[in-house]
């Protein structure tokens, strides 16, 4: 907690203190001149007053303070938060932590203690309970706190919430590792569709490829995916996702895409969407179409290994499932000991000032110093009018 | 009527009981040879004709009793010449802080105003001398109001500038003052020069009175804070803390007042001061007023 200063440069704006001490030690001297016939009789010897004498004493007193908050506004004022300066480490406790556990990791340490959880939960909380970003909320943590102040991070064994990248922190670091094991998102609930199929009767040879995928995903993932196989002019379901319409493309289908449904349509021409699939020679052989809420993999021939020559692929029961159900969730686990974060030594972190916990104080002291001008000039004319009366 | 320099009514009242005389009272100047044979002669003493007397002045009715030449003097009102011997030099730009348009010269010419009225109600010639300025302001012995009003415009153009004339120059310039004419002064009497020529003139027997002309500013000293005095004259200049020089200069001025009252008085010169804040027939009151009523 306390006054901090963003730009301590701006201090050296303080020099130009000296200017109204000089002005008013020179002022002096630069005095009313007067037209006096009788000078010769104003004693001689008083001449040289070379006593150090201010003028306005008061009047100076409130130009060195305007000038010196003008320096200090400068200087950029902020008001560190208590959050940023407290003396002792942080300590982020991950969810999955016994707190027992995480006590005895940190030998009674002396610091805040927080869960390691959106918005920092003092450890004295209950423990949070969903699973949590801890890459990111670490990249945070190490963004909010002010530079060197240690950080001391406690998870479980197996820690979640991982991504792509290890965090990489510009502070130094502990990393306990005591047991247990986050919670983690459901590593992908084992994804089930049932996929709606209307055709109308010269697809009625596509639908031996179609059963053939839906074969080989249930092969992979056991009852992942059910077929239900109609006629064109039966209704969609109105709780169907998945679509795979084998016939020319009607109003209906559009709007029930529109709505959020996810859809195999063939016989679709032209240059709509995105590709999606290309053939060798890299002519797109289906594309993506987005529509409203939903999506369409429009196939520009039919269902056919003619117009659609993976269709014969090993792989395009895996192409197809990405393509309507999307691709397998990226891995967010992994076992502490490896997930630990990297320390960064190209930043020096005494030069990162983050504006988070500081709080600006630029618009207090803007206006001191406007109600300092102001007493300033009034008190300047007041005393200049009182001499000439 | 209407004139440059303008008199304040209640100064021109109290003029009316003032009246110009010169030294001894009774404004007897019967020394003076009347050079005309006015009306206002009056009988003073036969003498015995001496050799160069003129036949004309002989009284022959009393030679017929007598048998013997006797030239009958006359003791005349003889007018007076008055001259107004004006201090023009930069030092009478002085003007007070408090009326800071109002320069002892203006007061100077105000004064000079007063006198020129007394002398013309009197029927007295005066003449205008002002030292310093561009150069110097001479105007003859004259009367009359068309003089008055010719003296009058000569002043109002006067400007307060340069120094006292080198003493030299002064004692030309005052030559052509008569014996026994009345020399009025009107000055700061500041300048060493000022003194000099007044003890001169009243030493070559002329009658000569003098005003100082002091602005308030001199008598009290009300000034405050730090000032920068400047001698309008030399150009010299003073930087001093006013509150704390007050009491010296306050000192050292009345020191050097008296000393030319002493001055001013060894050598006949009555001096009366005029402190711009007062009425301008105060200084005139005191030269000629009631003390010596027995008048004309």
């Amino acid at each position: 907690m306390g006054l901090g200063f963003l730009f301590p440069l701006g201090f050296a704006a303080l020099a130009a203190l000296a200017v109204p001490l000089v002005l008013h030690l020179v002022r002096r001297l630069d005095l009313v001149r007067t037209e006096f016939a009788a000078l010769r009789w104003i004693g001689a010897r008083t001449r040289p007053q070379r006593r150090v004498h201010i003028e306005r004493p008061w009047l100076l007193l409130l130009r060195l303070s305007l000038l010196a908050v003008l320096a200090l506004l400068l200087a950029g004022p902020v008001w560190q938060s208590p959050a940023a300066r407290g003396d002792g480490g942080f300590i982020a406790v991950a969810p999955g932590v016994d707190r027992a556990a995480a006590r005895a990791a940190a030998h009674a340490e002396e610091g805040e203690w927080h869960w390691l959880a959106p918005g920092f939960p003092a450890f004295e909380e209950p423990q949070p309970a969903a699973s949590v970003p801890l890459a990111s909320l670490l990249r945070e943590l190490d963004a909010a706190l002010s530079p060197g102040r240690p950080l001391h991070i406690i998870v479980p064994e197996e820690v979640a919430g991982l991504d792509g990248e290890r965090p990489r922190l510009v502070r130094e670091f502990a990393w306990s590792v005591v047991p247990g094991r986050m919670a983690g998102p459901s590593t992908g609930k084992p994804a089930s569709l049932r996929l709606e199929v209307r055709h109308d009767a010269d697809a009625e040879g596509a639908l031996v490829y179609l059963q053939a995928t839906v074969a080989a995903w249930n092969v992979q993932r056991p009852g992942c995916c059910e077929l239900a196989t109609a006629s064109s002019d039966v209704p969609v379901a109105a709780d169907a996702t998945h679509l795979v319409w084998l016939a020319p493309i009607s109003e209906d289908v559009g709007r029930w895409v529109e709505r959020g449904g996810t859809a195999l349509v063939s016989g679709v021409a032209g240059d709509e969407g995105e590709p999606l699939w290309r053939d060798a020679a890299g002519r797109p052989l289906a594309r993506v179409i987005a529509r409203g809420q939903g999506c369409m993999v429009a196939l520009p021939g039919a269902l056919e290994p003619v117009d659609l020559p993976i269709l014969l692929d090993a792989d395009f029961p895996q192409r197809l499932w990405r393509a309507l159900a999307g691709s397998s969730p990226a891995p967010t686990r992994a076992v502490a000991a490896q997930a630990e974060p990297l320390q960064e030594t190209g930043t020096r972190h005494g030069e990162r000032r983050d504006p988070a916990d500081a709080r600006p104080l630029d618009a207090w002291f803007a206006l001191l110093a406007a109600m300092l001008l102001l007493a300033e000039r009034l008190l300047a004319t007041r005393r200049r009018r009182g001499e000439t009366a | 009527m209407a004139t440059p320099i303008p008199i304040p009514a209640e100064v021109r009242a109290r003029l009316a009981g003032l009246a110009l005389s010169g030294r001894g009272g009774g404004g007897g100047f019967g020394q003076h040879p009347s050079r005309s044979r006015g009306a206002g002669l009056e009988f003073a003493e036969y003498r015995a004709y001496t050799q160069g007397d003129d036949p004309r002045r002989i009284d022959w009715k009393l030679y017929g009793r007598s048998d013997r030449h006797f030239v009958r003097e006359a003791e005349r009102d003889s007018t007076l010449e008055v001259w107004l011997l004006l201090d023009a030099t930069a030092s009478m730009r002085q003007a007070d802080s408090a009326r800071p348009d109002y320069s002892k010269l203006d007061a100077a010419k105000l004064l000079a105003a007063c006198v020129m009225e007394l002398a013309l109600r009197q029927g007295d010639r005066f003449g205008v001398l002002a030292l310093g300025g561009a150069a110097p302001l001479r105007i003859p012995l004259g009367t009359g109001s068309r003089h008055r009003d010719r003296c009058h415009f000569a002043l109002a153009g006067l400007e307060p500038a340069g120094n006292w004339p080198a003493a030299d120059r002064v004692v030309h310039l005052a030559e052509g003052i008569r014996r026994e004419a009345l020399v009025i002064l009107l000055s700061d009497c500041f300048d060493d020069g000022v003194a000099t020529l007044a003890g001169q003139l009243a030493g070559a027997g002329r009658e000569v009175v003098a005003v100082q002309i002091l602005v308030p500013d001199e008598r009290d000293f009300p000034f405050r804070g730090g000032h920068r005095f400047v001698d309008p004259e030399t150009g010299a200049e003073r930087r001093v803390d006013a509150a704390a020089v007050r009491a010296g200069f306050l000192a050292r001025f009345a020191a050097a007042r008296e000393d030319l009252a002493r001055r001013f008085a060894a050598a006949g010169i009555r001096l009366a001061t005029f402190v711009t804040d007062e009425a301008a027939d105060a200084p005139l009151r005191a030269l000629f007023g009631a003390p010596r009523g027995s008048g004309r």
